[in-house]
């Protein structure tokens, strides 16, 4: 079955503190797929994500050449561009990261930040795109009793869960997960598994992983990054 | 050897706290002992009714109630005008300068923390000296002149705990908000500065006590031993660390030197009161931005 490409990343070069992390990568994702990268740990995976949303212009010391395009309604856009707005990006390509980082405040809230960041604050619209996140990240059933309570009382995996939810809730068309079930146990990764797999109708999916029987679980294809390049891993086989 | 050197370091370690915290005690307790005599109405309100001192109708001559009005507004207002300057600052420097600039700010703010109060206080003199003769016949040393020394005297402590609690966040809830789509504002008055109020308050804290206690600055810049209490901005006032500073060196019998103690017992509750204010906005700043449903 052809699917459309997503993303399209074209030459790209990456220094962090003048060492070569990415070279020359060159990669097209397609659209509702669940792509894992794997490899070694401190290569650069992390990376190549926060290429994806510009998160990595943060970082000091930090530079980057090449291109990133991603398909918007049929159209390539150049996320690079300047006329992109960096805001916006980041809410088409959401990203989730390795530790569960919910922020110091209740369950409702952290789901609903991304929206008053976005400006948007008609009350009943809001509670109803919380619930709606909340049950995509299999988290509602869980937490809709006690939606005031500290984020921090949750689970290591109900946490993440929360995070993805946080991230789900601007309906991004691109998700990022930076080794989502790396803190959690078993039982926690595998509902985050499952979680995955149901998302990719919905959205174009990148994971860094570290565990390769997760990644044959769950990934339609297998990049393996070494030495700044990413290559299709043996797992594909 | 090494066992013995831990122990000993231990020892050492607990033998500090045990001093410390004796003296703290026995500073209280002493001004408790030589002052608690004198706590009463009339150390405060003199002849006045304190009901008619409270709500400004009658003026109290023979007593602390004005000193206590002028250093609760000379705090107020110096942390006041502190606060805004010295939080920008200590965002800019952590969130947007770069490393030259921050360098060199940091040394200028490290000279500025090192200024004697009594420099300051000189240069707030002149200030007023210069308004007089160029700007207004009506400026004189007063309440106004004295609030913006002494928050030039703790800026400082602002900036640096604001850039220090700000730097020390971890690397992970700086990118949190900015992958959720936050500009840096956002991500900064949203996320950052909500998670760093611990430390910031405890500059604040700094700020109130250095406010309270500085008597070289007030004293070239506006304090009177009789003013009443302040009518406004531009007016001399009373302060507390004023007043025992001229009691104690100055008194004419034992029981005038009591009621330098009875000030001292003031002054610290003024500041406990202040310190719990600080707390109680914190708590509600934080609740506000990050609790609230």
């Amino acid at each position: 079955m052809d699917r459309a490409i997503k993303i399209q990343v074209d030459h790209l070069n990456f220094s962090y503190r003048g060492n070569r992390v990415l070279r020359d990568v060159s990669a097209r994702f397609e659209e509702n797929t669940i792509t894992a990268i794997v490899g070694p740990s401190g290569i650069g995976k992390s990376t190549f994500l926060m290429t994806l949303n510009r998160l990595w212009e943060t970082m000091p010391h930090a530079t980057m050449k090449g291109e990133v395009r991603i398909n918007l309604d049929g159209r390539f856009s150049n996320i690079y561009d300047h006329s992109y707005p960096l805001a916006e990006l980041r809410r088409t390509v959401g990203m989730v990261f390795q530790v569960p980082n919910p922020l110091p405040m209740s369950i409702f809230k952290n789901v609903a930040f991304p929206l008053k960041l976005a400006g948007f604050c008609d009350k009943p619209a809001v509670a109803e795109k919380v619930e709606e996140a909340l049950r995509r990240a299999y988290l509602w059933e869980e937490v809709r009793d006690r939606l005031t309570d500290h984020a921090m009382q949750l689970s290591g995996g109900q946490q993440q869960r929360l995070c993805i939810a946080r991230a789900l809730i601007l309906e991004p068309q691109i998700l990022l997960l930076d080794e989502p079930t790396s803190s959690l146990d078993a039982t926690a990764a595998a509902v985050i598994e499952e979680l995955l797999v149901n998302l990719k109708k919905r959205c174009t999916i990148l994971v860094v992983s570290h565990y390769l029987a997760q990644v044959q679980r769950i990934a339609d294809r297998v990049l393996e990054l070494a030495d700044g390049i990413l290559v299709p891993s043996l797992l594909n086989l | 050897m090494n066992r013995q050197v831990e122990r000993w370091m231990i020892g050492v370690a607990w033998l500090s706290g045990i001093v410390l915290l004796g003296t703290v005690f026995s500073i209280i307790g002493y001004l408790f002992y030589k002052g608690a005599a004198t706590l009463t109405p009339s150390l405060i309100f003199g002849e006045t009714q304190p009901m008619d001192a409270l709500l400004l109708r009658r003026q109290v001559f023979d007593g602390l109630f004005p000193a206590m009005v002028g250093t609760f507004s000379l705090v107020v207002l110096s942390v006041g005008w502190a606060i805004p300057v010295g939080l920008a600052t200590g965002i800019y420097l952590a969130e947007y300068s770069g490393k030259t600039m921050k360098r060199t700010l940091n040394l200028f703010f490290d000279i500025l923390a090192g200024i004697p109060s009594i420099v300051v206080g000189l240069f707030g003199f002149s200030l007023a000296v210069f308004l007089h003769k160029h700007f207004s016949e009506r400026i004189y040393p007063c309440l106004l002149i004295s609030s913006l020394s002494l928050a030039f005297l703790v800026l400082p402590y602002i900036i640096r705990t604001t850039q220090v609690s700000l730097d020390s966040l971890p690397p992970v809830t700086r990118l949190t908000a900015l992958a959720l789509g936050a500009t840096r504002l956002q991500n900064i008055f949203y996320v950052l500065i909500p998670k760093s109020l611990s430390g910031i308050l405890s500059g604040v804290i700094l700020a109130i006590g250095r406010c309270a206690e500085d008597t070289a600055v007030i004293m070239l810049t506006g304090v009177v031993a009789t003013a009443g209490v302040p009518k406004s901005l531009l007016s001399n006032y009373e302060a507390l660390p004023f007043y025992i500073y001229y009691t104690s060196s100055q008194y004419a019998n034992p029981q005038e030197l009591m009621t330098g103690y009875g000030a001292s017992i003031i002054l610290l509750t003024i500041c406990a009161v202040l310190f719990l204010l600080a707390f109680a906005a914190k708590r509600g700043l934080t609740y506000h931005a990050l609790y609230r449903a």
